[in-house]
């Protein structure tokens, strides 16, 4: 199939609208630089630059709020290269929340850790603005500006603790293969667009609807893509820098990556494939779903043997991962009219995962030593006799990933495999259930090593004092991930309307 | 027209009293006792009250399974899962026994691990609670909800609390547990796309079943023996096996029960073992109906098989716990029997076993929690004798080991019978059969009674002293109630019959002929 050439679009200036209804990014992105120059006002007193950090990323979820009652039905900006819709304000909202209460958790644990630069937070609201351009990207180049915002401040991120040896070593790998992803996904890109002729996401779905036969140089650019995002979102075979990463990087940003860049990527997954791709469904079907299994198997297996919570968090979160491709596996495939879709599910799984594991790594950053982490599995033990509600909070989040109601977890893990069984993937379903069941053994392990005693009762136990700050970001996601376990209508009917009036909007076939 | 949600503060108050809890300092030991006995009370009044007037609640109107105290509301309206909770005549005895035994528990809790008495006092309400919420639930979400979450306050009761390999008794049970759900989760999903109503509704699944012919696929396994209705029950039915336990499933049960400590059996062998026989007449009997008819025969062989099976344990066992962790099989062999009876004796006997078996188990464990306690040993060749000095505890002992065989005057007599008249139902040789586990349970259970009891005093039983007033007084209602239901079983048949015939009529289909004459 050769496309004819695109359209050229014509050079005029955008129209104010569009400069509005972009407010929550253009919110971020003049945090970001505000936070620079702030920084240079602030000297020492550099918790000044968590509050204004908060205040854009609040300033940026009320305008995302505003946004999905504004979007209506959505439309594109700037020529068709990004998307205004309740989809986008949806992820928008998670990624803002989530960055919020990483910034919350991050001044005490720096401070801890001897490394409170004030660009850290700079870099913080850069890496959301990556992903807020991901989350509305309906270009392939919008895309890559996404991905590329976010992955260059995070690989300064992670080794941001300067002197230390393990830090540098996952910025450095991290650099390294996501340098490569970057490139897989430029060339799936090219091919696509070469075989397409366009760059704009609902021209490109367009040009597939009207083909019949799939070019294999056309799958082959599909198959490219698809590594470059499970590299952003650690999907197996693609998670090899995962752990170590996690547990070089200082905790903060670890908690900051491990949620954000998640969400992010499945953002952009589900806009590309779930909707652009959909005529090629039947090709990538099969490869999203071993991907999936593979994911699963590996992360919970792995994270079986594991001694540190960090590194253990790490692996499951591959396997969590794992659940989430489930739900793209799916596709828009639906046996019955039940409102249950793969996408409902990614998006209230991708709200679930935010909030638990942010509340889960959380922990690990308020528990942190005067310089390093505290994080192995005997450090933790007998964390409820001296910190009570800290650990009661760790256990919850623990729960909630474990997959146990009354938790968001659950809820999530249940939309994805209700639709999977919608689709007659019955098959896959039974994959994450068997994997949820594994998974429930290291979730417990460590739940319970924490309401053990303490093997000595006389030592200097080295967890710092829960800040107010900490608190309040550990109350948020116990909060959350309790309640919306409970009143689940609440995130679920907000999934189900950003399902509903996601972009492209492309008469389905299915 | 009742405007107190009497169900929902069954479910909320063990909960709330959990969290009040909290507040309490953990040293203020008596307070928290308190506290906790309070609380439990509470709920057996509400119990109590409800299923006093279960009777009188007029069978509301064309619903298939006539609940009673009704409450529904919109939950996740999306997906049609709604807040609905009801009660019925096997509900209703459950709750009750729940309460119960909760409240037994809680007067029977030990003063010796003060430091964590806070702790395990508030992981016992909220396993209350959920309990109570298994039992309420009309809504399949609802319930997977409890049934699941159940698990959260049993796992840190049953792994921080009880002997020194507790640790991995409870990580085989909660595995074991959650494989057994998670397919059940599945099952419950196909239902719901299946079934033409969309709804986790258990009423309107009941009347809108899900097609007879709809296809299922499942790459790799030949389906076609089965329909899928029949491989979904089986999803059902292998969660509440392993919960009841059935044999093949119960590998779980004899260690857990030796680790646990007394105050744990009470609610744990008492009610949580009940569950799963619970879900068998619940859910199986209505929402499957030819698929039961269809294995019947096989988990009644099962049954069958746990009865013999488990008595033959207990027989050759010499651990006192362990002699009745697999008496308690056995017996749970009887209830599953009963229901797999698929009629309206065995059923009914079912249910009024359940009620009994839960308050003599809970009896028999704490007797050899207070014999453990005070022998330091639960070998049974190493005591004898204690007759002569615990003639209190010999009383109640010989009581509950009398309801326990099965003896006419005690409560068990009743369900007992009742089962074996819907077991003659279905087929004499399965009755018969049954009827040889009864004969080794007068073995059994008379030896562990004369080998503790009778003889010359040994060592280690030579210094004991009898129960003190206040442990007797957590005995002896139960002991009382073992005799009372023993000849006065009325109540317990009136609110249990009509139900199991509400089941048996749900459960009716065509049946196939019997493949041997009754």
């Amino acid at each position: 199939m050769l496309a004819q050439s695109a359209p050229l679009v014509p050079l005029v200036t955008p129209s104010a609208n569009d400069l509005l209804d972009l407010l929550p990014e253009l919110i971020v992105g003049f945090g970001f630089i505000a936070l620079m120059l702030l920084d240079l006002v602030v000297g020492r007193q550099r918790w000044w630059l968590a509050v204004a950090a908060i205040v854009f990323l609040a300033a940026g979820f009320g305008a995302s709020v505003w946004g999905w009652f504004d979007s209506g039905n959505g439309h594109t900006l700037y020529f068709g290269s990004f998307a205004y819709d309740k989809f986008s304000m949806f992820i928008n909202c998670v990624l803002l929340f989530s960055s919020a209460l990483v910034i919350l958790i991050s001044p005490h644990y720096l401070n801890r850790r001897g490394i409170h630069h004030g660009e850290y937070y700079a870099l913080i609201l850069a890496a959301t603005l990556g992903m807020m351009l991901l989350a509305g990207a309906m270009s392939l180049m919008v895309i890559f500006l996404g991905i590329e915002g976010l992955s260059l401040s995070l690989y300064i991120l992670s080794g941001f603790s300067r002197t230390e040896e393990r830090s540098q070593e996952a910025a450095l790998k991290y650099l390294l293969l996501g340098g490569f992803a970057s490139g897989f996904l430029l060339y799936g890109m090219a091919l696509v667009y070469g075989e397409t002729g366009h760059t704009q996401l609902q021209q490109i779905g367009a040009a597939l609807h009207s083909t019949t036969q799939a070019d294999p140089m056309l799958l082959a650019g599909v198959v490219l893509i698809f590594v470059g995002f499970a590299f952003k979102a650690s999907l197996v075979p693609f998670h090899t820098w995962t752990p170590d990463v996690y547990q070089g990087a200082p905790t903060s940003v670890t908690t900051f990556m491990s949620v954000t860049t998640k969400v992010a990527a499945f953002a952009v997954i589900v806009r590309v494939f779930t909707y652009t791709f959909v005529s090629l469904y039947s090709h990538w079907e099969v490869i999203v779903a071993v991907v999936a299994i593979a994911s699963i198997v590996v992360g919970n297996v792995a994270a079986l043997t594991q001694t540190h919570v960090k590194r253990m968090l790490a692996y499951s979160s591959i396997a969590q991962a794992g659940y989430i491709l489930i739900g793209v596996a799916v596709g828009t495939l639906s046996n019955t009219s039940s409102s249950i879709t793969g996408t409902t599910g990614v998006l209230y799984y991708l709200a679930a995962y935010a909030v638990t594991q942010i509340g889960a790594f959380a922990v690990i950053t308020i528990m942190a030593g005067r310089g390093e982490d505290l994080d192995s599995y005997d450090g933790l033990r007998g964390l409820a006799y001296r910190r009570p509600f800290v650990a009661a909070a760790m256990g919850l989040f623990l729960l909630s990933l474990g997959g146990f109601p009354p938790t968001v977890g659950f809820f999530g893990k249940f939309f994805v495999f209700a639709a999977a069984v919608n689709a007659n993937l019955t098959l896959l379903a039974l994959w994450g259930i068997a994997g949820s069941a594994i998974s429930v053994f290291y979730y417990l392990r460590v739940a319970l090593l924490m309401y053990q005693r303490p093997k000595d009762e006389q030592q200097e136990y080295p967890w710092s004092r829960t800040t107010i700050a900490g608190g309040t970001a550990l109350l948020a996601a116990a909060a959350g991930t309790l309640v919306f376990g409970i009143l689940v209508a609440v995130v679920f009917n907000g999934a189900q309307a950003a399902q509903n009036a996601i972009l492209p909007a492309i008469a389905s076939t299915r | 027209m009742n405007r107190v949600p009497w169900l929902t503060l069954m479910i909320v108050l063990p909960i709330g009293g959990a969290m009040l809890l909290q507040l309490v300092p953990a040293r203020m030991t008596s307070v928290i006792r308190g506290v906790t006995v309070v609380f439990a009370t509470a709920v057996t009044c509400i119990a109590g009250g409800l299923l006093f007037n279960l009777p009188h609640m007029a069978a509301s109107g064309t619903q298939p399974l006539s609940l009673a105290f009704q409450e529904q509301r919109d939950w996740i309206p999306a997906i049609s899962a709604s807040y609905h909770l009801g009660l019925d005549g096997l509900s209703g005895w459950l709750v009750m026994l729940n309460s119960g035994l909760f409240l037994v528990a809680a007067l029977a809790v030990s003063r010796s691990d003060a430091e964590r008495l806070r702790r395990y006092c508030a992981l016992m309400l909220v396993s209350e609670g959920a309990i109570a919420g298994t039992l309420l639930a009309a809504d399949l979400l609802l319930f997977y909800l409890f049934w699941e979450g159940m698990l959260i306050p049993l796992y840190f009761i049953l792994s921080g609390f009880g002997g020194p390999r507790r640790g991995q008794a409870t990580l085989k049970f909660i595995v074991y547990t959650i494989a057994g759900s998670l397919l059940m989760l599945v099952a419950i999903l196909w239902l719901y796309f299946a079934s033409g109503a969309h709804s986790f509704d258990l009423e309107s699944l009941i009347i809108n079943p899900p097609p007879a012919q709809s296809v299922m696929v499942i790459p790799g396994i030949n389906v076609s023996t089965f329909t899928p209705q029949d491989l979904v029950f089986i999803g059902f039915a292998i969660a509440f096996a392993i919960k009841l336990p059935l044999v093949p499933f119960h590998t779980w049960l004899p260690e857990l029960y030796v680790q646990s400590p007394a105050t744990t059996l009470v609610f744990f062998a008492g009610i949580v073992g009940k569950m799963g026989a619970y879900g068998f007449i619940r859910y199986g009997l209505t929402l499957f109906p030819s698929s039961i008819n269809t294995f019947k025969w096989l988990f009644a062989a099962l049954a069958v098989t746990g009865i013999i099976y488990g008595a033959l344990m207990a027989l050759s066992e010499r651990d006192i716990k362990r002699i009745l962790a697999y008496a308690s099989l056995s017996h749970l062999g009887f209830i599953a029997l009963g229901i797999f009876t698929l009629t309206t004796n065995g059923i009914s006997g079912a249910i009024i076993q359940m009620v009994n078996h839960g308050i003599i188990i809970a009896a028999l464990f704490l007797i050899a929690g207070y014999i453990e306690r005070r022998t330091g040993t639960r070998d049974l060749s190493e005591m004898a004798g204690l007759e002569k000095r615990m003639p209190w505890l010999y009383v109640l002992f010989l009581v509950a080991t009398l309801a326990s065989l099965g003896m006419p005057g005690t409560n068990s007599f009743v369900g007992e019978f009742a089962v074996m008249l819907g077991a003659f139902q279905l087929g004499w040789p399965l009755a018969v059969v049954a009827l040889g586990g009864t004969v080794i349970a007068c073995w059994y259970m008379l030896r562990l009674h004369q080998g503790l009891m009778h003889d010359p005093l040994k060592p280690a039983t030579e210094h004991v002293h009898d129960i003190r007033l206040s442990e007797g007084l957590v005995l002896a209602p139960l002991v009382a109630l073992i005799i009372l239901l023993g000849v006065f079983p009325k109540p317990v048949g009136d609110i249990a019959s009509p139900a199991a015939s509400q089941y048996v009529s749900l459960a009716s289909q065509p049946v196939a002929p019997p493949s041997f004459g009754t």
